[in-house]
């Protein structure tokens, strides 16, 4: 059946079996492969992208759900100059990516977060990265990156709770 | 040494920009033009003799174009290091639920699953063996009965011309011994002040890497293959590819620009991947992906080695540790793949880096139907610590002492000698280490605080240390060593090549800057290729934590040639002699004046035919082990570190909160502080893990929690905050001074942590993971309850005849 929905911005259309998830759609028939692929159970968040405003698990929506909705990919987080935005610099900088196979996930989980709160302080940060797994950052330097772009935007410094 | 210009300063990982932008390519995400699309047919039982197998069925399946067996490779496939026990498809039997039996390749996903529906297979199920102890009695069924019948004979044989304390190889399913020996430590302990005898067990640990196993076949002019995967040591999958299919000379193994997590994990079940793809590919003519479900991956891939360990420690009234006597049997599982190394790691390390008059120990390879071990961060180390360090703390309690004290008063200082009888001759800062993690964490006062909660306060806090050595890299294992070249590449980057990869840990900077460093050109000079076993030499594998050091060595001897060349170029250019050459970043100045930049000297050099092309081998001194004594230099020299974990337990509920964990490692030197600083903090969230969460539940061979919405790994919400520092004694043949870091950042994690749960609730938890009806309960309920076998994921069609 033919999907049409907006892509990055822009409209496509495009030919699949009905049976298929969001995920498989981009990464098998756009070739759209900054997603990834982790778990196909909703549970790693590899797979985040962002439906109409809402970050979600595109291996658990089904690509006859995108249809006249809107889809962003780390395909579509980019800078003003087609680079990386300040987010992601801010994750190069920070040191929050290793292997990278959670970082455009993390890169869509911490773009919503970001729109959501605008400033979020420490605890909303982990609370909207923790659908996401990482197994070789141990998150800190994620959570680091997040705050830095907080604060470059204009946030205030949130003070550090030292237990 | 002079002031260093790039090493420990702020670096962004030069592989960074793709990821964020995901426009880097992992080998999930290779796609070629006519790929066909490849699935396994896995063992649906624990042990069973393969009666009938007959893939015919499933070429008449529409869609699918190859399906292969045992019968397709070279000698049934037989394949496995240090022992030969394993098939890249199972031959006569399998072994494990999960093991591999047949492939197919097809046009689609649905074809090739519809290919694997068709196969005929009838399995003769065997009685099968979960315990480690079970199957080390003479009636258990044995996994291996002509490895067993094969090891009779030499055994009886009489060769064994080191045997003189123990025989080394095994008997049934016993795999191997390994031992360290001196001295009595019964006798002795029978005359200390303090003794200790207590039993510890750790669980099977999965990975979790993001990116499942994959490979990609293709294959190529010649009738041979090229294959493309994210693995561990691309020339082991090449040399174990050319002996199972059997083409010398036709076979390349590239890996893909970037690999999704290893953490030990990418080895043998990668090279069984890899052939199946390529046999594939070969049989069919066509480019083959073979990707595994998650499911699939946490089933047939191989685990961190469950461990049983026994520990009898004595001391005097006053706290000096005096004898050790310990007893492992790991679980081995179905094949033996790296368990007699990650066992021989454990043994050197089971007593922990102290003092000891006399020490014992024994560690028994098991194999049994529980899927299968092999390496994982830490192999080995990761394992004992966990029960060594809770029993110093229970030691230290019994001679009335603080733990910190009691480690300091025993722990191995420069000029010490192990109790294997090394003499530690190199950077040892264990004691730094201990002083400043001390000082950090505010120890004395919480520990204080802490120890005078009222009895009946139910939400507690508690605070705890652990502290270790672990040898670098892959010591008397084998011959170790790295071969690198640095060469003029596009865009006048000077290109590195190595055969070591970089899955992550961030060995490509690593790299970089040391190439910098010496050249006293910009980081963004150097460009980094995947490893590919036609470009690069051979460096060994990326395991053992030992890319810093023997890439880091391999770097820093080809850059100081590639330096020579280009003095050489410049001194020609500008018509001086070398020795009136001067440099200045990318400036090259002569005696008159003259003054080359690095691009004009690369024109220069292109013009006149002058290479500019540097290879470097760099070897770790040898030394010597012997198997059959337990005695002997294991390492050349250790890193040391540890760790205090702050914990907050909640009694009513089992709920341990991490609050903080500080860490202070002696990592020889820091050379890219952003890549080590992540891999401490990503070890330690690893070993939070495996003390409070982490247990692949094997039931009667089954794994009951294959995804990881059953397999819990800690997410942003269990992470302490960590703070990290480190002690820097530099090692005398380390690239400037660097040791090892990647494997040593788990170790500590899970015995602080269980060291701190006890100090908060009182309650000793010697099984992990310390989950909460261990904490709330003291006993974990799965040991109490039988528990119905559920049959989860793998081919549940499976034609048995049962």
């Amino acid at each position: 059946m033919e999907i049409r929905f907006t892509l990055n911005g822009k409209p496509t259309a495009v030919d699949v079996p009905p049976d298929i998830t969001l995920l498989r759609l981009l990464r098998d028939y756009l070739d759209m492969t900054g997603t990834k692929c982790g778990c196909e159970i909703g549970e790693c968040g590899a797979c985040s992208v962002i439906l109409d405003g809402e970050v979600v698990n595109s291996c658990l929506v089904l690509a006859p759900q995108v249809e006249g909705r809107r889809v962003v990919t780390i395909e579509g987080i980019r800078g003003p100059d087609g680079g990386p935005n300040d987010l992601q610099e801010a994750f190069i900088e920070a040191g929050a990516i290793q292997c990278g196979f959670c970082t455009p996930g993390m890169v869509v989980a911490a773009t919503v977060l970001l729109r959501k709160h605008g400033y979020p302080t420490r605890e909303q940060i982990i609370e909207g990265i923790s659908g996401n797994l990482c197994r070789c950052t141990g998150y800190q330097q994620i959570v680091e990156a997040i705050q830095m772009t907080v604060l470059r935007r204009g946030g205030l410094p949130e003070k550090e709770e030292h237990a | 040494m002079s002031e260093l210009k790039s090493l420990g300063k702020p670096t962004r990982r030069v592989d960074a920009l793709e990821k964020v932008l995901g426009t880097g390519r992992y080998t999930h995400d290779l796609k070629i033009p006519g790929m066909l699309v490849a699935k396994v047919l896995r063992s649906p039982v624990p042990h069973a003799e393969i009666v009938k197998l007959d893939v015919t069925p499933a070429l008449k399946v529409p869609g699918v174009v190859a399906a292969i067996t045992s019968e397709d490779f070279v000698d049934h496939g037989n394949w496995g290091f240090p022992v030969k026990d394993d098939y890249m498809l199972a031959y006569k039997k399998v072994r494990y639920v999960g093991d591999p039996i047949a492939a197919v390749a097809a046009e689609t996903e649905e074809a090739a699953e519809a290919g694997l529906q068709a196969i005929v297979l009838e399995l003769k199920e065997l009685p099968a063996v979960f315990d480690v102890h079970e199957a080390l009695k003479p009636d258990a069924p044995i996994l291996h009965e002509e490895l067993a019948k094969a090891q009779a004979e030499e055994t009886t044989s009489g060769e064994l011309e080191d045997a003189e304390f123990i025989e080394v190889h095994g008997k049934g399913n016993l795999s191997e011994t390994l031992i360290v020996r001196q001295g009595d430590p019964l006798s002795k302990l029978s005359e200390c002040d303090v003794v200790l005898d207590a039993a510890y067990s750790v669980a099977h640990q999965e990975h979790a890497y993001l990116e499942t196993e994959a490979a990609l076949a293709v294959p190529t002019a010649d009738g041979g293959v090229t294959v493309f995967v994210g693995d561990q040591n691309p020339f082991i999958t090449l040399s174990n590819l050319v002996m199972t299919l059997g083409m010398p000379g036709k076979v390349r193994v590239v890996q893909s620009p970037h690999t999704g997590g290893a953490f030990g994990g990418k080895s043998d079940m990668v090279y069984e991947t890899a052939a199946q793809a390529a046999m594939l590919a070969i049989k069919s003519g066509r480019p083959v992906k073979l990707v595994t479900s998650r499911e699939e991956s946490m089933i047939a891939s191989y685990k961190r080695d469950a461990m049983e360990m026994r520990y009898r420690l004595g001391a005097t009234k006053d706290g000096r540790l005096r004898a050790a006597k310990i007893e492992c049997w790991a679980d081995s599982g179905a094949y033996a793949s790296m368990t007699p190394f990650t066992s021989w790691r454990a043994t050197i390390h089971a007593m922990g880096p102290y003092h000891y008059e006399d020490c014992h120990v024994d560690m028994m390879c098991v194999y049994t139907n529980n899927g299968y071990s092999g390496a994982f961060r830490g192999f080995g180390n990761t394992e004992v610590t966990a029960a060594s360090e809770q029993a110093i703390d229970e030691l230290a309690e019994m001679c009335g002492m603080d733990p910190m004290d009691f480690r300091l008063k025993n722990c191995v200082e420069l000029g010490d000698t192990l109790p294997f009888g090394q003499k530690l001759e190199y950077s040892v800062g264990l004691k730094q280490c201990l002083e400043r993690v001390r000082k950090i964490s505010d120890w004395d006062r919480k520990r204080a605080e802490y120890s005078r909660q009222p009895a009946h306060q139910e939400i507690r806090r508690g605070i705890g240390v652990a502290s270790f050595f672990h040898g670098l890299s892959l010591g008397a294992e084998g011959l170790d060593f790295a071969e690198h070249t640095i060469r003029l590449g596009e865009g006048n980057k000077f290109e590195i090549l190595t055969g070591l990869s970089d899955f992550g840990q961030g060995s490509r900077t690593v790299f970089s800057l040391i190439a910098s460093e010496v050249l006293g050109f910009p980081v963004e000079r150097f460009q980094w290729l995947p490893c590919d076993t036609d470009v690069v030499q051979e460096c060994g594998p990326t395991v053992a934590s030992r890319s810093t050091i023997l890439g880091g060595n391999a770097t820093r001897l080809a850059a100081m040639r590639l330096l020579t060349q280009l003095y050489d170029a410049a001194a020609m250019m500008m018509g001086c002699m070398v020795p009136e050459v001067r440099q200045e970043g990318e400036v090259f100045y002569g005696p008159a004046g003259q003054r080359v930049t690095l691009d004009e000297l690369i024109a220069y050099a292109r013009a006149n035919h002058i290479p500019l092309s540097a290879k470097a081998r760099w070897e770790m001194p040898r030394i010597h082990w012997s198997f059959a004594k337990g005695r002997g230099v294991p390492y050349v020299a250790y890193h040391f570190g540890a760790q205090v974990a702050e914990v907050e337990v909640d009694r009513r509920t089992g709920v341990t909160k991490v609050l903080n964990i500080y860490a202070v490692h002696d990592v020889g030197k820091v050379v890219f502080p952003q890549g080590i600083r992540g891999q401490i903090i990503g070890g330690i969230s690893q070993g939070l893990g495996y003390a409070l969460m982490e247990r692949v539940e094997f039931e009667k061979g089954y794994i009951q929690n294959p995804n990881f919405d059953t397999y819990l790994i800690p997410t942003a919400a269990d992470m302490p905050v960590v703070t990290v520092e480190f002690v820097e004694s530099e090692l005398p043949f380390g690239p400037f001074g660097a040791k090892n870091v990647a494997e040593p950042s788990m170790v500590p994690t899970a015995p602080a942590i269980l060291n701190a749960i006890y100090h908060a609730t009182g309650r000793r938890i010697r099984h992990l993971p310390a989950n909460l009806e261990r904490v709330l309960l003291g006993y974990d309920l799965k040991d109490t309850v039988t528990t119905t076998v559920c049959q989860v994921g793998v081919c549940e069609r499976a034609k048995c005849e049962l």
